[in-house]
């Protein structure tokens, strides 16, 4: 259903284009005068070939172009509903476009004041701009006609585009850090090293010399405890050189409980010891 | 730390306040709290000269200088509190803490600490 309906519209779009008559212009005339109204240089425009020489303005020079647009069947002037002027730089591929002013019968004419540029001419180098003519309409086909080669005076170049940088290869970024930190000399470690076996010495002298006892603490009582906190000592190590945090965890949960039991029972008895029997 | 202390004898012409102190102490104090005693003189030297080491020398794996630094303060602190409810003389301060009951802590707090201090040191 939706293909034989558009079947039918381009059907009849091809009706109507083909009994619709087709743009073309009539007498088109280019005339560039200097400041003070000389004619410099005044010609008719074929449609078929551009002038051999392209248009050269200077700064003060003034361009017109009239021409009138027609039906190619009968001459009847017509006023298409765009018609529109391109100014394209090849090279620098800048481009601008300005209407032109068509009366109702088919009339146009433009004027190009240097002295006075229109917004709509591009940024210009010394390349010639390929000037041509859009026409375009709701009822006719369109129809766009190359005329000529424009040189005008270069203009500024145009401003770039705030992120034009981002469109290009950037520049590459060298990275610098921080120079690795370096371990003292090995002498002077293995010193403070051995500087810190001092402090045991003088703890074992102390000891030695105050000599603490530790009564009891081959009894059933106490030594289950003592090897319990030993053997977590000894879990703790392991973990450093060996285990993961995980296991070390498991491990000393599992190892808590037997702990906790035998130093229940210990402290118990130190301190029925203490208290009970003959105080310690 | 000890709550009791002898008053220092009457000004004798050789005794300086610090003999007659060391004296004090040495006579007053059990065998036991001079056990403590000796374990905290051992971790404050030994925090001093690993503390000397930082500035002196490097602070590089700052973690181990950290875990080593660390495990002294907190084992003095530990070795600390067990000494003041351990200690007699304190009794009325700890009344609900038996000394069994601040070794039992002591320990704990020993094996945690130890725990994290290997964490640290890498």
């Amino acid at each position: 259903m939706a293909v034989g309906a558009f079947s039918w519209i381009v059907f009849a779009l091809f009706a109507v284009a083909a009994q619709a008559a087709t743009l073309t212009l009539q007498s088109p005339r280019f005339t560039i005068s200097a400041s003070d109204a000389s004619q410099l240089r005044s010609e008719p425009l074929s449609l078929a070939h551009k002038p051999t020489t392209p248009l050269s303005l200077g700064a003060t020079d003034v361009l017109k172009l009239t021409f009138q647009v027609v039906d190619k069947d009968d001459g009847k002037g017509i006023q298409p509903h765009q018609t529109f002027l391109r100014f394209y730089d090849e090279v620098s591929g800048e481009e601008g476009i300005q209407p032109v002013k068509v009366t109702p019968g088919g009339k146009a004419k433009f004027e190009l004041n240097m002295a006075r540029p229109p917004a709509s001419l591009p940024p210009t180098t010394t390349d010639p701009l390929k000037v041509s003519l859009y026409l375009g309409s709701f009822v006719h086909p369109p129809v766009q006609y190359e005329l000529f080669d424009l040189i005008v005076p270069p203009s500024q170049p145009p401003a770039q585009h705030p992120e034009e940088a981002s469109f290009h290869v950037r520049p590459e970024i060298h990275h610098t850090f921080r120079p690795e930190q370096k371990l003292p000399p090995k002498v002077i470690s293995a010193f403070f090293a051995a500087l810190l076996a001092a402090p045991w010495v003088v703890l074992l002298g102390l000891w030695s010399h105050i000599g603490p006892q530790i009564p009891h603490l081959l009894s059933p009582s106490i030594l289950p405890f003592v090897a319990t906190l030993a053997a977590f000592e000894a879990l703790l190590v392991w973990y450093w050189v060996a285990l993961r945090l995980g296991q070390v965890l498991l491990y000393g949960a599992i190892l808590s409980i037997p702990t906790a039991l035998a130093g229940k029972r210990a402290l118990a008895a130190l301190g029925d010891r203490r208290t009970g029997k003959s105080s310690k | 730390m000890p709550a009791t202390k002898t008053a220092p004898p009457a000004k004798q012409s050789q005794a300086s306040p610090l003999i007659s102190l060391w004296n004090a102490y040495n006579e007053s104090t059990s065998t036991r709290l001079k056990t403590i005693d000796a374990f905290l003189v051992f971790l404050m030297l030994s925090g001093i000269i690993q503390f000397l080491y930082c500035i002196l020398v490097s602070n590089f794996p700052f973690n181990a200088f950290l875990a080593g630094f660390g495990s002294c303060v907190g084992q003095f602190v530990l070795a600390a509190s067990l000494r003041s409810q351990v200690n007699p003389a304190n009794r009325s301060e700890f009344k609900e803490v038996s000394p069994e009951r601040a070794f039992a802590d002591f320990a704990l707090g020993s094996i945690v600490l130890h725990f994290f201090v290997y964490n640290f040191l890498g």
